[in-house]
Protein backbone atom coordinates (compact mmCIF):
# COMPACT_ATOMS: atom_id res chain seq x y z
CA UNK A 1 0.00 0.00 0.00
CA UNK A 2 1.43 3.57 -0.95
CA UNK A 3 1.08 6.59 1.43
CA UNK A 4 -1.13 9.58 1.14
CA UNK A 5 -1.07 11.79 -2.18
CA UNK A 6 1.90 14.21 -0.92
CA UNK A 7 0.27 16.98 -2.74
CA UNK A 8 -3.48 17.92 -2.83
CA UNK A 9 -4.00 18.76 -6.08
CA UNK A 10 -3.08 15.13 -7.14
CA UNK A 11 -6.53 14.08 -6.76
CA UNK A 12 -7.66 16.88 -9.02
CA UNK A 13 -5.36 15.88 -11.85
CA UNK A 14 -6.33 12.24 -11.07
CA UNK A 15 -10.25 13.43 -11.38
CA UNK A 16 -9.42 15.63 -14.48
CA UNK A 17 -7.51 12.23 -15.87
CA UNK A 18 -4.18 13.72 -16.60
CA UNK A 19 -2.16 11.68 -14.88
CA UNK A 20 -0.59 7.99 -16.60
CA UNK A 21 2.16 5.64 -15.25
CA UNK A 22 3.41 5.30 -11.64
CA UNK A 23 1.25 8.93 -10.57
CA UNK A 24 -1.63 7.29 -11.90
CA UNK A 25 -1.32 3.61 -10.32
CA UNK A 26 0.00 5.69 -6.58
CA UNK A 27 -3.99 6.87 -6.62
CA UNK A 28 -5.30 3.65 -7.89
CA UNK A 29 -3.67 1.81 -5.11
CA UNK A 30 -4.16 3.88 -1.86
CA UNK A 31 -7.63 5.67 -2.70
CA UNK A 32 -9.37 2.12 -1.77
CA UNK A 33 -7.67 1.52 0.97
CA UNK A 34 -8.08 5.21 3.07
CA UNK A 35 -11.36 6.57 3.60
CA UNK A 36 -9.96 10.47 3.84
CA UNK A 37 -8.36 9.64 0.62
CA UNK A 38 -11.48 8.44 -0.81
CA UNK A 39 -13.36 11.78 0.66
CA UNK A 40 -10.92 14.16 -1.43
CA UNK A 41 -10.97 12.44 -4.56
CA UNK A 42 -14.67 12.68 -4.54
CA UNK A 43 -14.23 16.21 -3.41
CA UNK A 44 -12.14 16.83 -6.55
CA UNK A 45 -14.61 14.43 -9.01
CA UNK A 46 -17.21 17.38 -8.32
CA UNK A 47 -14.22 20.05 -8.65
CA UNK A 48 -13.35 18.89 -11.94
CA UNK A 49 -17.24 17.99 -12.69
CA UNK A 50 -18.15 21.29 -12.89
CA UNK A 51 -16.15 21.96 -16.29
CA UNK A 52 -19.34 20.46 -17.53
CA UNK A 53 -20.90 23.49 -17.09
CA UNK A 54 -18.36 25.48 -19.85
CA UNK A 55 -19.41 23.22 -22.56
CA UNK A 56 -21.59 25.33 -25.37
CA UNK A 57 -25.69 24.55 -24.38
CA UNK A 58 -27.71 22.19 -26.55
CA UNK A 59 -30.69 20.84 -26.06
CA UNK A 60 -31.75 17.46 -26.31
CA UNK A 61 -34.26 17.03 -28.90
CA UNK A 62 -37.54 15.63 -27.06
CA UNK A 63 -37.65 12.75 -28.74
CA UNK A 64 -34.40 11.64 -26.69
CA UNK A 65 -36.92 11.64 -23.69
CA UNK A 66 -39.42 9.87 -25.54
CA UNK A 67 -37.38 6.88 -26.23
CA UNK A 68 -35.70 6.86 -22.58
CA UNK A 69 -39.48 6.56 -21.42
CA UNK A 70 -40.47 4.20 -23.42
CA UNK A 71 -37.38 1.85 -22.40
CA UNK A 72 -38.17 2.18 -18.94
CA UNK A 73 -41.74 1.67 -19.61
CA UNK A 74 -41.16 -1.76 -21.03
CA UNK A 75 -38.33 -2.81 -18.42
CA UNK A 76 -40.89 -2.11 -15.88
CA UNK A 77 -43.63 -3.85 -17.41
CA UNK A 78 -41.31 -7.01 -18.45
CA UNK A 79 -39.88 -6.98 -14.63
CA UNK A 80 -43.89 -7.03 -13.57
CA UNK A 81 -44.84 -9.70 -15.70
CA UNK A 82 -41.91 -12.37 -14.42
CA UNK A 83 -42.97 -11.44 -11.05
CA UNK A 84 -46.39 -12.70 -12.06
CA UNK A 85 -45.35 -15.82 -13.40
CA UNK A 86 -42.79 -16.49 -10.36
CA UNK A 87 -45.53 -16.44 -7.69
CA UNK A 88 -47.42 -19.07 -8.33
CA UNK A 89 -43.90 -21.14 -7.94
CA UNK A 90 -43.08 -19.05 -4.60
CA UNK A 91 -46.58 -20.12 -2.84
CA UNK A 92 -46.03 -23.75 -4.37
CA UNK A 93 -47.16 -25.36 -0.55
CA UNK A 94 -44.93 -27.80 0.81
CA UNK A 95 -42.50 -29.12 -2.03
CA UNK A 96 -41.96 -25.47 -3.16
CA UNK A 97 -41.08 -24.75 0.63
CA UNK A 98 -38.71 -28.11 0.80
CA UNK A 99 -36.95 -26.96 -2.79
CA UNK A 100 -36.50 -23.06 -1.09
CA UNK A 101 -34.97 -24.71 2.10
CA UNK A 102 -32.21 -26.37 -0.07
CA UNK A 103 -32.01 -23.38 -2.92
CA UNK A 104 -31.91 -20.58 -0.54
CA UNK A 105 -28.12 -21.55 1.36
CA UNK A 106 -27.22 -22.67 -1.98
CA UNK A 107 -27.91 -19.47 -3.63
CA UNK A 108 -27.09 -17.50 -0.03
CA UNK A 109 -23.51 -19.49 -0.94
CA UNK A 110 -22.97 -18.71 -4.33
CA UNK A 111 -23.48 -14.67 -4.00
CA UNK A 112 -21.12 -14.95 -1.54
CA UNK A 113 -18.57 -17.07 -3.29
CA UNK A 114 -19.52 -14.56 -6.27
CA UNK A 115 -18.54 -11.39 -3.92
CA UNK A 116 -15.16 -12.75 -2.80
CA UNK A 117 -14.12 -13.52 -6.77
CA UNK A 118 -15.49 -10.35 -7.88
CA UNK A 119 -13.23 -9.02 -5.09
CA UNK A 120 -10.35 -10.63 -5.58
CA UNK A 121 -10.56 -9.92 -9.47
CA UNK A 122 -11.07 -6.42 -8.47
CA UNK A 123 -7.78 -6.67 -6.55
CA UNK A 124 -6.01 -8.17 -9.15
CA UNK A 125 -6.88 -6.00 -12.04
CA UNK A 126 -5.89 -3.38 -9.79
CA UNK A 127 -2.27 -4.75 -9.03
CA UNK A 128 -1.74 -5.64 -13.10
CA UNK A 129 -2.33 -2.10 -13.94
CA UNK A 130 -0.39 -1.16 -10.90
CA UNK A 131 2.39 -3.53 -12.56
CA UNK A 132 2.33 -2.27 -16.49
CA UNK A 133 2.03 1.51 -15.05
CA UNK A 134 5.31 0.67 -13.62
CA UNK A 135 6.54 -0.95 -16.78
CA UNK A 136 5.55 1.78 -19.06
CA UNK A 137 7.43 4.48 -16.47
CA UNK A 138 10.57 2.62 -16.30
CA UNK A 139 10.82 2.26 -20.76
CA UNK A 140 10.05 5.61 -20.76
CA UNK A 141 13.15 6.62 -17.93
CA UNK A 142 15.33 3.78 -20.60
CA UNK A 143 13.95 6.07 -23.58
CA UNK A 144 15.07 9.37 -22.02
CA UNK A 145 18.15 7.68 -20.47
CA UNK A 146 19.19 6.85 -24.18
CA UNK A 147 18.17 10.15 -25.51
CA UNK A 148 20.40 11.96 -22.85
CA UNK A 149 23.47 8.94 -23.53
CA UNK A 150 23.53 10.08 -27.49
CA UNK A 151 23.48 13.64 -26.82
CA UNK A 152 26.26 13.69 -24.45
CA UNK A 153 28.24 11.46 -26.43
CA UNK A 154 27.55 13.24 -29.82
CA UNK A 155 30.98 14.66 -31.06
CA UNK A 156 29.02 17.81 -32.59
CA UNK A 157 27.15 18.54 -29.58
CA UNK A 158 28.07 21.74 -28.22
CA UNK A 159 28.07 23.40 -24.93
CA UNK A 160 26.48 26.45 -23.86
CA UNK A 161 26.67 28.54 -20.76
CA UNK A 162 24.03 30.87 -19.54
CA UNK A 163 25.38 33.91 -18.01
CA UNK A 164 23.27 36.06 -14.98
CA UNK A 165 22.30 39.03 -16.46
CA UNK A 166 22.81 42.36 -14.14
CA UNK A 167 20.70 42.56 -11.18
CA UNK A 168 18.84 39.52 -11.85
CA UNK A 169 18.87 35.89 -9.57
CA UNK A 170 21.73 34.12 -9.24
CA UNK A 171 22.33 31.02 -11.19
CA UNK A 172 24.74 28.69 -12.95
CA UNK A 173 23.03 27.17 -16.11
CA UNK A 174 24.49 25.06 -19.09
CA UNK A 175 23.10 23.61 -21.84
CA UNK A 176 24.15 21.03 -24.25
CA UNK A 177 22.86 21.20 -27.51
CA UNK A 178 23.07 18.93 -30.99
CA UNK A 179 21.69 20.53 -34.03
CA UNK A 180 21.80 17.99 -35.74
CA UNK A 181 19.29 15.65 -33.07
CA UNK A 182 17.26 18.37 -32.65
CA UNK A 183 17.86 17.83 -28.95
CA UNK A 184 19.26 20.18 -26.04
CA UNK A 185 19.29 19.13 -22.04
CA UNK A 186 20.01 21.77 -19.76
CA UNK A 187 20.99 21.24 -16.12
CA UNK A 188 22.59 23.40 -13.27
CA UNK A 189 21.05 25.82 -10.65
CA UNK A 190 19.29 28.69 -9.89
CA UNK A 191 18.18 30.94 -7.30
CA UNK A 192 14.56 30.69 -5.78
CA UNK A 193 12.24 32.37 -8.28
CA UNK A 194 10.03 35.62 -6.73
CA UNK A 195 6.81 34.86 -5.40
CA UNK A 196 4.21 34.27 -8.35
CA UNK A 197 7.14 33.92 -10.44
CA UNK A 198 8.18 30.74 -12.54
CA UNK A 199 11.34 30.61 -14.71
CA UNK A 200 10.73 29.48 -18.68
CA UNK A 201 13.81 28.66 -20.55
CA UNK A 202 13.33 29.47 -24.10
CA UNK A 203 15.01 28.63 -27.48
CA UNK A 204 15.91 31.52 -29.60
CA UNK A 205 15.86 30.22 -32.90
CA UNK A 206 17.60 31.51 -36.13
CA UNK A 207 14.64 33.15 -37.52
CA UNK A 208 11.34 33.52 -35.95
CA UNK A 209 9.98 33.88 -32.18
CA UNK A 210 11.40 32.22 -28.90
CA UNK A 211 9.98 28.87 -28.17
CA UNK A 212 9.37 27.80 -24.60
CA UNK A 213 11.46 24.84 -23.60
CA UNK A 214 9.66 24.69 -19.95
CA UNK A 215 9.18 25.90 -16.98
CA UNK A 216 10.77 25.57 -13.93
CA UNK A 217 9.05 26.25 -11.21
CA UNK A 218 10.76 26.94 -8.00
CA UNK A 219 14.20 27.42 -8.72
CA UNK A 220 16.98 25.23 -6.69
CA UNK A 221 18.93 22.24 -8.81
CA UNK A 222 17.87 21.57 -11.92
CA UNK A 223 18.17 17.93 -12.67
CA UNK A 224 19.16 17.28 -16.63
CA UNK A 225 15.75 18.99 -18.07
CA UNK A 226 15.73 16.88 -21.72
CA UNK A 227 14.04 19.48 -24.80
CA UNK A 228 13.11 18.22 -28.00
CA UNK A 229 13.13 21.62 -30.68
CA UNK A 230 10.57 21.76 -33.05
CA UNK A 231 11.60 19.91 -36.30
CA UNK A 232 14.16 21.85 -38.60
CA UNK A 233 14.96 24.76 -36.03
CA UNK A 234 18.09 25.74 -35.55
CA UNK A 235 18.89 27.46 -32.24
CA UNK A 236 21.15 30.98 -31.41
CA UNK A 237 20.46 31.26 -28.23
CA UNK A 238 19.20 29.98 -25.38
CA UNK A 239 17.48 32.32 -22.46
CA UNK A 240 15.43 32.18 -19.09
CA UNK A 241 13.02 34.70 -17.98
CA UNK A 242 10.74 35.40 -15.54
CA UNK A 243 7.34 35.28 -15.80
CA UNK A 244 3.90 34.42 -14.04
CA UNK A 245 3.27 31.21 -12.75
CA UNK A 246 2.72 28.68 -15.10
CA UNK A 247 4.87 30.14 -18.35
CA UNK A 248 3.82 32.35 -20.98
CA UNK A 249 3.36 31.91 -24.69
CA UNK A 250 6.26 34.36 -25.73
CA UNK A 251 8.43 36.31 -23.04
CA UNK A 252 7.44 38.78 -21.23
CA UNK A 253 9.43 39.24 -18.10
CA UNK A 254 13.10 39.91 -17.75
CA UNK A 255 16.00 38.39 -19.10
CA UNK A 256 17.49 36.35 -16.47
CA UNK A 257 19.90 34.38 -18.13
CA UNK A 258 21.03 33.50 -21.65
CA UNK A 259 23.89 31.80 -23.61
CA UNK A 260 24.51 32.32 -27.49
CA UNK A 261 25.18 29.17 -29.50
CA UNK A 262 28.56 29.57 -30.92
CA UNK B 1 -43.16 22.44 -4.22
CA UNK B 2 -40.34 20.52 -5.65
CA UNK B 3 -38.97 17.54 -5.13
CA UNK B 4 -35.33 17.27 -4.02
CA UNK B 5 -32.97 14.87 -5.66
CA UNK B 6 -32.90 12.41 -2.89
CA UNK B 7 -36.75 12.24 -3.13
CA UNK B 8 -37.20 11.81 -6.54
CA UNK B 9 -34.43 9.37 -6.12
CA UNK B 10 -36.07 6.79 -3.43
CA UNK B 11 -39.17 7.26 -5.74
CA UNK B 12 -37.18 5.64 -8.65
CA UNK B 13 -36.19 3.15 -6.53
CA UNK B 14 -39.47 2.26 -6.05
CA UNK B 15 -40.08 2.43 -9.35
CA UNK B 16 -41.94 5.82 -10.13
CA UNK B 17 -41.46 6.74 -13.78
CA UNK B 18 -43.08 9.97 -13.58
CA UNK B 19 -39.53 11.08 -10.86
CA UNK B 20 -37.30 10.08 -13.77
CA UNK B 21 -38.50 12.61 -16.24
CA UNK B 22 -38.43 15.14 -13.42
CA UNK B 23 -34.60 14.46 -12.71
CA UNK B 24 -34.04 14.27 -16.87
CA UNK B 25 -35.92 17.44 -17.38
CA UNK B 26 -33.77 18.58 -14.77
CA UNK B 27 -30.18 17.76 -15.56
CA UNK B 28 -30.64 16.81 -19.33
CA UNK B 29 -29.97 19.24 -20.67
CA UNK B 30 -26.56 19.92 -18.78
CA UNK B 31 -25.28 16.40 -20.20
CA UNK B 32 -26.75 16.94 -23.71
CA UNK B 33 -23.74 19.98 -23.69
CA UNK B 34 -20.95 18.04 -22.40
CA UNK B 35 -21.87 15.56 -24.22
CA UNK B 36 -21.78 17.37 -27.76
CA UNK B 37 -18.83 19.06 -27.32
CA UNK B 38 -17.04 15.95 -26.46
CA UNK B 39 -18.55 13.83 -29.36
CA UNK B 40 -19.08 16.76 -31.63
CA UNK B 41 -21.73 13.36 -32.74
CA UNK B 42 -25.63 14.22 -32.20
CA UNK B 43 -26.55 10.52 -32.45
CA UNK B 44 -23.79 8.65 -30.04
CA UNK B 45 -24.49 12.33 -27.94
CA UNK B 46 -28.39 11.24 -28.15
CA UNK B 47 -27.49 7.67 -27.26
CA UNK B 48 -25.15 8.10 -24.23
CA UNK B 49 -27.89 10.53 -22.87
CA UNK B 50 -30.37 8.28 -22.98
CA UNK B 51 -28.32 5.43 -21.59
CA UNK B 52 -27.02 7.37 -18.63
CA UNK B 53 -30.65 7.96 -17.41
CA UNK B 54 -31.48 4.54 -17.84
CA UNK B 55 -28.56 3.33 -15.71
CA UNK B 56 -30.13 5.29 -13.28
CA UNK B 57 -33.22 3.99 -13.10
CA UNK B 58 -31.97 0.68 -13.12
CA UNK B 59 -29.22 1.37 -10.39
CA UNK B 60 -30.84 3.67 -8.45
CA UNK B 61 -30.74 1.81 -5.11
CA UNK B 62 -26.97 1.83 -5.37
CA UNK B 63 -26.53 5.69 -5.43
CA UNK B 64 -26.85 6.94 -1.68
CA UNK B 65 -27.43 11.01 -2.61
CA UNK B 66 -26.45 11.28 1.15
CA UNK B 67 -22.47 10.58 -0.53
CA UNK B 68 -22.42 12.67 -3.09
CA UNK B 69 -24.15 14.64 -5.83
CA UNK B 70 -26.60 13.32 -8.50
CA UNK B 71 -25.68 15.97 -11.27
CA UNK B 72 -22.32 15.50 -10.67
CA UNK B 73 -22.37 12.02 -10.38
CA UNK B 74 -24.17 12.24 -14.08
CA UNK B 75 -21.69 14.58 -15.28
CA UNK B 76 -19.03 11.96 -14.45
CA UNK B 77 -20.68 8.73 -15.94
CA UNK B 78 -21.39 11.10 -18.73
CA UNK B 79 -17.60 12.46 -19.36
CA UNK B 80 -16.58 9.36 -19.16
CA UNK B 81 -18.85 7.43 -21.57
CA UNK B 82 -18.03 9.90 -24.19
CA UNK B 83 -13.81 9.51 -23.73
CA UNK B 84 -14.32 5.73 -24.36
CA UNK B 85 -16.34 6.12 -26.96
CA UNK B 86 -14.03 8.18 -28.64
CA UNK B 87 -11.48 5.43 -27.41
CA UNK B 88 -13.35 2.98 -28.38
CA UNK B 89 -13.08 1.54 -24.30
CA UNK B 90 -15.95 0.05 -22.84
CA UNK B 91 -16.19 0.65 -19.08
CA UNK B 92 -18.34 -1.60 -16.52
CA UNK B 93 -21.52 -0.34 -14.79
CA UNK B 94 -20.19 -1.81 -12.00
CA UNK B 95 -16.78 0.26 -12.37
CA UNK B 96 -18.76 3.27 -12.90
CA UNK B 97 -21.02 2.71 -9.68
CA UNK B 98 -18.64 2.07 -7.16
CA UNK B 99 -15.27 4.46 -8.19
CA UNK B 100 -17.35 7.41 -8.53
CA UNK B 101 -18.82 8.74 -5.47
CA UNK B 102 -18.53 13.29 -6.51
CA UNK B 103 -19.46 15.70 -3.98
CA UNK B 104 -20.09 19.15 -5.67
CA UNK B 105 -19.36 22.31 -4.12
CA UNK B 106 -22.81 23.54 -4.63
CA UNK B 107 -26.86 22.79 -4.67
CA UNK B 108 -27.42 22.35 -8.42
CA UNK B 109 -31.13 21.42 -7.94
CA UNK B 110 -32.44 24.43 -9.73
CA UNK B 111 -32.05 26.36 -12.51
CA UNK B 112 -30.91 29.09 -10.76
CA UNK B 113 -28.53 27.87 -9.20
CA UNK B 114 -27.19 26.15 -12.37
CA UNK B 115 -26.88 29.66 -13.98
CA UNK B 116 -25.16 30.63 -10.76
CA UNK B 117 -22.58 28.22 -11.08
CA UNK B 118 -22.30 28.39 -15.06
CA UNK B 119 -20.90 32.57 -13.68
CA UNK B 120 -18.85 31.34 -11.83
CA UNK B 121 -17.27 27.99 -14.15
CA UNK B 122 -16.82 30.62 -17.00
CA UNK B 123 -14.97 33.29 -14.67
CA UNK B 124 -12.50 30.87 -13.37
CA UNK B 125 -11.68 29.51 -17.07
CA UNK B 126 -11.44 33.45 -17.77
CA UNK B 127 -8.74 33.66 -15.15
CA UNK B 128 -6.20 30.92 -16.69
CA UNK B 129 -4.10 32.25 -19.57
CA UNK B 130 -5.00 30.96 -22.91
CA UNK B 131 -2.61 28.05 -22.39
CA UNK B 132 -3.91 26.94 -19.41
CA UNK B 133 -7.20 26.87 -20.46
CA UNK B 134 -6.23 24.86 -23.73
CA UNK B 135 -4.80 22.28 -22.05
CA UNK B 136 -7.19 21.40 -19.51
CA UNK B 137 -10.21 21.86 -22.36
CA UNK B 138 -7.80 18.70 -23.97
CA UNK B 139 -7.95 17.04 -21.04
CA UNK B 140 -11.68 17.42 -20.08
CA UNK B 141 -13.40 17.17 -23.07
CA UNK B 142 -10.82 14.92 -25.28
CA UNK B 143 -9.33 13.00 -22.10
CA UNK B 144 -5.58 13.16 -23.04
CA UNK B 145 -3.42 12.72 -20.79
CA UNK B 146 0.03 14.90 -19.60
CA UNK B 147 1.71 12.94 -22.23
CA UNK B 148 -0.92 13.15 -24.59
CA UNK B 149 -1.19 16.47 -24.79
CA UNK B 150 2.07 17.34 -24.58
CA UNK B 151 2.67 15.42 -27.52
CA UNK B 152 -0.60 16.99 -29.27
CA UNK B 153 0.59 20.54 -28.62
CA UNK B 154 4.96 20.12 -29.28
CA UNK B 155 5.03 21.52 -25.58
CA UNK B 156 7.16 19.62 -23.38
CA UNK B 157 5.69 17.17 -21.21
CA UNK B 158 7.51 18.99 -17.93
CA UNK B 159 5.69 22.50 -19.41
CA UNK B 160 2.37 20.88 -20.06
CA UNK B 161 2.55 19.28 -16.50
CA UNK B 162 3.73 22.60 -14.60
CA UNK B 163 0.97 24.45 -16.77
CA UNK B 164 -1.97 22.03 -15.63
CA UNK B 165 -1.36 21.73 -12.15
CA UNK B 166 -0.92 25.66 -11.80
CA UNK B 167 -4.15 25.38 -14.11
CA UNK B 168 -6.02 23.12 -11.54
CA UNK B 169 -5.29 25.03 -8.70
CA UNK B 170 -6.37 28.12 -9.51
CA UNK B 171 -9.48 26.55 -10.50
CA UNK B 172 -9.73 25.54 -6.99
CA UNK B 173 -9.04 28.54 -5.75
CA UNK B 174 -11.68 30.31 -7.57
CA UNK B 175 -14.69 27.52 -7.82
CA UNK B 176 -14.33 27.55 -4.20
CA UNK B 177 -14.03 31.11 -2.94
Amino acid sequence: MSGHPTRPEDFDLYALGVLEGEEKAAIESHVPTCAECANKLAEARGRIALLAFSAPRVEPPAAVRERLMRQVHASAESAGARRSTDEPQRAGGFFGRRWAAILVPVGVALAIATIFLWTENARLSRELARQRANLEEQKKQLDEARHLADLLEAKDTVSVALAVQPGMPKGDLRVRYNAKMGMAVCDGWVEPAPANKSYQLWVVPMEGKPVSAGVIDHGGPIHPWMMKLPQGMAAKAFAVTLEPVGGMPQPTGPMVLVGPVS
Amino acid sequence: MRASDAALIQKIVQRDESALAALYDRYASLLSSLLNRILRDTQASEEILQDVFYQLWRNAAQFDPARGSLPGWLAVIARNRAISRLRRHNPSEGEELLETTVIVPANLENALAQQQLLGRVKGALENLSSEQRAAIELAYFEGLTHSEIASKTGDPLGTVKTRIRSAVESLKRNLLS
